[in-house]
């Protein structure tokens, strides 16, 4: 498989159908990999494909030193081309502008991420071409989706508010979690405003608290749990379940699920009259 | 002074020290990490890390503080200053690295003005260090002119030795009177020298090197092309015990509010953003040239130490792999290739 994404991609360059490809690297350690940019033919070889590909490369189709480099093919999982979808839909990316390079995928990471026990795209959904042995996607139910959330969804509300404010008195804004999301790409993000001031800088329980459910607010009916802010969060917050909750509430208000269909409308910046809400009539 | 403590008697030793009225501090679990945090007793004490997820750095400058509040009323304003800031504490089995970063920090919180938070916490914290009996890949002390049972900004410093025994020397002053304060836990050190279990961490490149090398080489392709997988969060500067930026901010309302100093970094874009939209370090390059400069160029050449301690969080915690011994290790085989100058 190794080979056959060098192979690619190195004719990919040399046809000049791209100018970089976004792939994976080794990284420091043997259970790392890390992200890498290849621009010469000759590099292809710096590739890599193992369960420790745990990166959401699309992430660089938002940063201007790595849009900088050209047209790009970037190589993804089917989690991670859930991402692409919703990139197109936002008019971030033209569906022209990227050459989608997609990997089959049993699973990552050490042990397995939660994502991949939930995973219905282990062959993704959009790609131009896809690399690896063609895998049947499992349809999984509603329940098993959000199986993740079983043991939270039992906590009391009370119980569920000290768990958060658990974890988030941990939080050291870093703003890890928002700068590896692909899909937080505002030029400037809300925590970066202060006239006026919306959400405390400071670190203390209201900043926290104010930081983190507006990160994971901005991202429901967004979020394809790609894991990745959970996955750098320096304080293992376990971003995740907010997310999750997020998604499963939009799943169920809008039967939309980020992502899955370049033709669905997106679930929040869509006007529909059959909303089942009265205000948007 | 020289005497020895059995892993079975840190328990007693943190149950005294919290009988004089220290606050002890320690490494232990919390989920997935290891964390300096105050502990009860001795059984909490986590021995099986390499070092802790967060440094020591939040004992004397925490990641948000009040420096003060104020109220104000037509013309009068009334301030008040936060007091008691500054709490008797031991810092019990803090590793080499992070301890020598309190006297490379004191420079800077002691230079034009001096910092009476990070002072007074100093003084009053007493830093009883183990040495290291493993390390990891990311660990590069010995590089940067440490050592895995260094002793530097130690008060105490305890090393392995056979059995479960650790042999404790102090450092400082502060440090023999705290052992003399506890001298009933502590045991008379075995007549005959024994073997310290002590890591051994490889050196990875001439620090040497690397200054001249940054002395000449501001602009260079090297800067842009490493740090493309940066995503530019602050990760890096906020686990790193000798990162010391910061921000205040006025928290508020017409009348009253509370000015608060915060952990900032030079990883951010918004960092040196100016207010007319203009922004001098305006790629991730220069955001990441700046941490090289500045720990190993502008704090060598205001302050004569080195801005870094090995420590390796930074490449732990990276979400992108940056890795910081490999940039100073392309850096030491840059320098040493003459007439490759950009
Ligand atoms: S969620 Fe699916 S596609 Fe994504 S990494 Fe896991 S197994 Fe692979
Ligand atoms: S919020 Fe987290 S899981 Fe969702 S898309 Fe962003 S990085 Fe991925
Ligand atoms: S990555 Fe974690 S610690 Fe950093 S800002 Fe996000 S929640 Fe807070
Ligand atoms: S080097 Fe790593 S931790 Fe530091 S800003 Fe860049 S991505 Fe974040
Ligand atoms: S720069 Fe990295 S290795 Fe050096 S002291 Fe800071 S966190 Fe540790």
């Amino acid at each position: 498989m190794i080979e056959a994404l060098r192979k690619k991609a190195e004719e990919l360059l040399r046809s000049n159908t791209v100018n970089v490809v976004f792939g994976y690297g080794e990284g420091s350690t043997p259970e790392r990999t890390r992200p890498v940019f290849i621009t010469k033919p000759e590099d292809v070889n710096k590739l890599t494909w193992n369960q420790y590909c745990v990166y959401n490369l699309t992430t660089y189709l938002k940063r201007q030193e790595t849009r900088k480099l050209g047209k790009p093919a970037i190589i993804v999982k089917g989690c991670d081309a859930k991402t692409v979808i919703v990139l197109i839909k936002e008019s971030q990316i033209k569906r022209e502008d990227v050459y989608i390079l997609g990997v089959t995928c049993q699973g990552v990471g050490e042990p397995l991420a939660v994502k991949c026990k939930a995973c219905d795209v282990h062959t993704p959904r959009i790609y131009d071409d896809l690399v690896g042995e063609k895998v049947e996607n499992k349809e999984l139910s509603f329940d098993e989706r959000y199986a993740e959330l079983d043991e939270y969804e039992k906590m009391s509300e009370k119980g569920k508010w000290e768990f958060w404010q658990k974890q988030f008195e941990k939080c050291i804004k870093c703003y890890a979690c928002s700068n590896i999301c692909p899909l937080c790409f505002c030029d400037r993000c809300i925590v970066e405003k202060n006239q006026p001031q919306w959400i405390d800088p400071s670190a203390h329980a209201r900043g926290n608290l104010s930081w983190n459910v507006t990160r994971a607010y901005h991202l429901a009916g967004r979020c394809i749990n790609c894991e990745e802010c959970q996955r750098v969060c320096p304080a293992d917050i376990p971003l995740n379940l907010l997310n999750k909750k997020l998604a499963k509430e939009a799943e169920k208000n809008f039967n939309y699920r980020p992502g899955y269909n370049i033709d669905d409308e997106l679930a929040m910046s869509t006007y529909n009259a059959k909303d089942n809400q009265d205000f948007v009539k | 002074m020289e005497k020895r403590l059995n892993k079975k008697d840190f328990d007693n030793f943190i149950t005294s020290l919290r009988g004089k009225g220290y606050k002890t501090i320690a490494p232990k679990k919390d989920n997935n990490l290891i964390v300096l945090d105050e502990v009860q007793g001795g059984g909490e004490i986590s021995l099986d890390h390499v070092i802790t997820n967060n440094s020591i750095k939040e004992f004397f400058f925490p990641k948000t503080e009040k420096v003060l509040s104020y109220r104000m009323e037509k013309n009068n304003v009334q301030i008040e200053e936060p007091e008691d800031f500054a709490v008797k504490s031991v810092i019990f089995g803090s590793r080499p690295c992070d301890a020598f970063s309190l006297p490379v920090m004191d420079k800077v919180f002691n230079w034009d003005c001096s910092d009476k938070f990070w002072v007074q916490r100093r003084e009053a914290v007493t830093i009883v260090t183990i040495a290291c009996d493993k390390c990891d890949t990311y660990c590069f002390c010995t590089s940067v002119g440490l050592a895995p049972d260094a002793k530097g900004g130690s008060d105490v410093l305890f090393t392995k030795i056979s059995g479960d025994d650790y042999v404790v020397e102090t450092v400082t002053e502060k440090g023999e009177s705290l052992i003399k304060e506890f001298e009933g836990v502590f045991s008379d050190p075995l007549s005959e020298a024994s073997d310290r279990q002590v890591a051994t961490v490889e050196k990875k490149f001439e620090i040497e090197k690397v200054k001249s090398w940054l002395d000449e080489n501001f602009v260079h392709t090297v800067w842009t092309d490493f740090s493309l997988k940066c995503i530019g969060c602050g990760a890096c500067t906020f686990v790193c015990p000798t990162c010391h930026c910061f921000d205040i901010v006025d928290e508020c309302t017409m009348t009253k509010g509370d000015r608060v100093k915060n952990w900032d970094g030079c990883q951010f874009k918004m960092f040196t953003m100016h207010t007319s939209g203009h922004n001098p370090r305006s790629t991730q390059g220069e955001r990441w040239r700046q941490r090289i400069m500045h720990k190993f160029k502008y704090y060598v050449e205001k302050f004569d130490s080195i801005l870094c301690v090995g420590c390796g969080r930074c490449s732990r915690v990276c979400p992108a792999d940056m890795n910081i011994s490999e940039m100073l290790e392309i850096i030491a085989t840059e320098a040493s290739q003459p007439g490759n100058k950009e």
